[in-house]
């Protein structure tokens, strides 16, 4: 016997599969033929059949199937939790890069106007530098400046949000390192599915890609870790076991990456092993 | 194919992402086709009325809509969410274009969709893609043609394009594909070679 999405074909004859799409679409995803003995349908068979009129008709009603299902997987996929998360991170990290930009820009025309400022020996935080260009500045400047103020403001908003949806998404990977990095490595993966079929080797250069490419390409030294650096574990480790850390940390989140994907629930007696594993790593500093 | 002095065009209904019209007939650019790169810098295969097209790594549907300018049917299988959604308002302005959401590594996620097919297009960025169009050499019929679009920097970045060119070709050989034509495609793509492969009458 020989399934296809019209019907079955036995011998010769065949039989009309009875349904709406909706059911031709499970039939479809259901049924998987061995692809050694398979042998490709022939459309004059859906006429046979009943299925169809002609070719045209044969076109049509496939198109049809196909294009119901393809929708049906997309709201599959998109319905699910980590979908809008990565968009998420990767508009606030976005929203940063423009921030820091634009700041840059407006800080080079405020200096053009003020010949006399100088950052040098001030501590002036970004933020308050914007602050007082727009409250120093006239036109324009004045309020490219007040844009960024609210685009900083937008931000704090989205991060909070960010965080908030990867402890509910991630669960476990945001305990060990926190909502913000662990979306960062969702959105570098791809996707929760993605995250938690890297190896722990991949998810510690996560976000180094040009380090590893050059390493991989030259002789130059691999890369100790990307985004997961941006946690304090690693980024206030001592430059000796930094390294060690990294690997530590990436093959917990390896593991809280799949309990997240498979179980989606906080695992407690993981969570205090890991988190016990990776401070003692961080402290062996002295040999 | 169709040419307008030394511009490839598709007879078709123009607009799907804003192409460039000649005479009333849709300019197929090879700087965003692979498939009109091959055209421009090679022979590559006529495309006949009433040809049936496997059509894999279909992406936003470009190409796809030139290529059912030419055809009878194109199943166009693409895996990734985003790039379907453009298909899929290719597929609903264009009767012949079936599209399809599946993995081309895994045909018998959609075998029971796709009919004998003359022409096995793929343009797939994965490391398996030897692998991949063997696979999918099961739907063509004998004397069919496979046209293998070799992203080399999609199978092993720290290999030389030239190498892993070569590797592709000895695995499409030793599946006992005859290979009609290759030809990189720069200057219009970087580091993309075409394969045209026949399948052969056992």
């Amino acid at each position: 016997m020989h399934s296809y999405w019209f019907g079955d074909v036995v011998e010769g004859r065949c039989i009309l599969f009875i349904g709406d799409s909706n059911a031709i679409i499970d039939r479809v995803q259901s049924i998987t033929p061995e692809m050694d003995s398979f042998i490709p349908l022939e459309w004059e068979q859906a006429v046979l059949c009943g299925a169809c009129r002609d070719r045209i008709d044969y076109l049509g009603r496939l198109q049809e199937v196909c294009i119901a299902a393809a929708e049906r997987s997309i709201r599959e996929q998109y319905s699910r939790k980590d979908a809008e998360l990565l968009q998420m991170v990767r508009t606030l990290d976005e929203i940063d890069t423009v921030i820091n930009l634009l700041s840059e820009r407006a800080a080079e025309w405020y200096v053009v106007r003020h010949p006399a400022f100088s950052r040098k020996y001030r501590r002036t935080p970004a933020h308050v530098l914007v602050k007082t260009m727009r409250e120093k500045s006239k036109g324009a400047l004045g309020k490219v400046a007040g844009e960024i103020e609210q685009l900083a403001a937008t931000r704090t908003i989205l991060a909070k949000e960010v965080s908030a949806r990867a402890n509910d998404v991630m669960p476990n990977t945001s305990a060990l390192i926190g909502g913000l990095v662990a979306a960062r490595l969702l959105s570098h993966a791809g996707g929760l599915l993605l995250l938690s079929r890297l190896p722990a080797s991949a998810i510690q250069v996560l976000g180094a890609r040009t380090a590893l490419f050059s390493h991989l390409k030259t002789r130059s030294p691999c890369p100790k870790h990307g985004i997961i650096f941006q946690h304090r574990r690693v980024h206030n480790a001592p430059r000796e076991v930094r390294g060690k850390v990294a690997r530590v940390l990436a093959g917990k989140l390896a593991i809280a990456a799949r309990i997240d994907y498979f179980r989606g629930v906080p695992a407690p007696e993981f969570l205090d092993g890991a988190q016990e594993r990776i401070d003692v790593t961080g402290k062996r500093s002295e040999p | 194919m169709i040419w307008i002095g030394d511009v490839l065009v598709s007879q078709g209904q123009g607009g799907v992402y804003n192409e460039r019209m000649l005479g009333g007939a849709r300019v197929w650019d090879p700087h965003r086709s692979k498939l009109s790169a091959l055209y421009h810098v090679g022979t590559g295969i006529e495309l006949t009325p009433g040809m049936r097209v496997l059509y894999l790594g279909a992406a936003n549907g470009t190409t796809v809509s030139h290529v059912a300018d030419y055809v009878d049917v194109v199943y166009a299988v693409e895996f990734a969410p985003r790039p379907m959604q453009d298909l899929l308002e290719v597929s609903r302005r264009r009767r012949n274009v079936i599209p399809i959401m599946a993995d081309a590594a895994r045909p018998e996620q959609y075998a029971m969709l796709v009919e004998t097919i003359d022409l096995l297009y793929q343009d797939v960025a994965q490391p398996e893609q030897a692998s991949i169009a063997l696979r999918n050499c099961s739907f063509l019929k004998t004397g069919g043609i496979l046209i293998l679009m070799l992203k080399t920097r999609s199978v092993d970045v720290r290999k030389e394009p030239a190498e892993v060119f070569q590797d592709t070709l000895d695995a499409l050989t030793s599946a006992g594909l005859i290979v009609q034509e290759c030809k990189w495609l720069a200057p219009y793509h970087h580091d993309h070679a075409a394969i045209v492969c026949t399948k052969p009458v056992v």
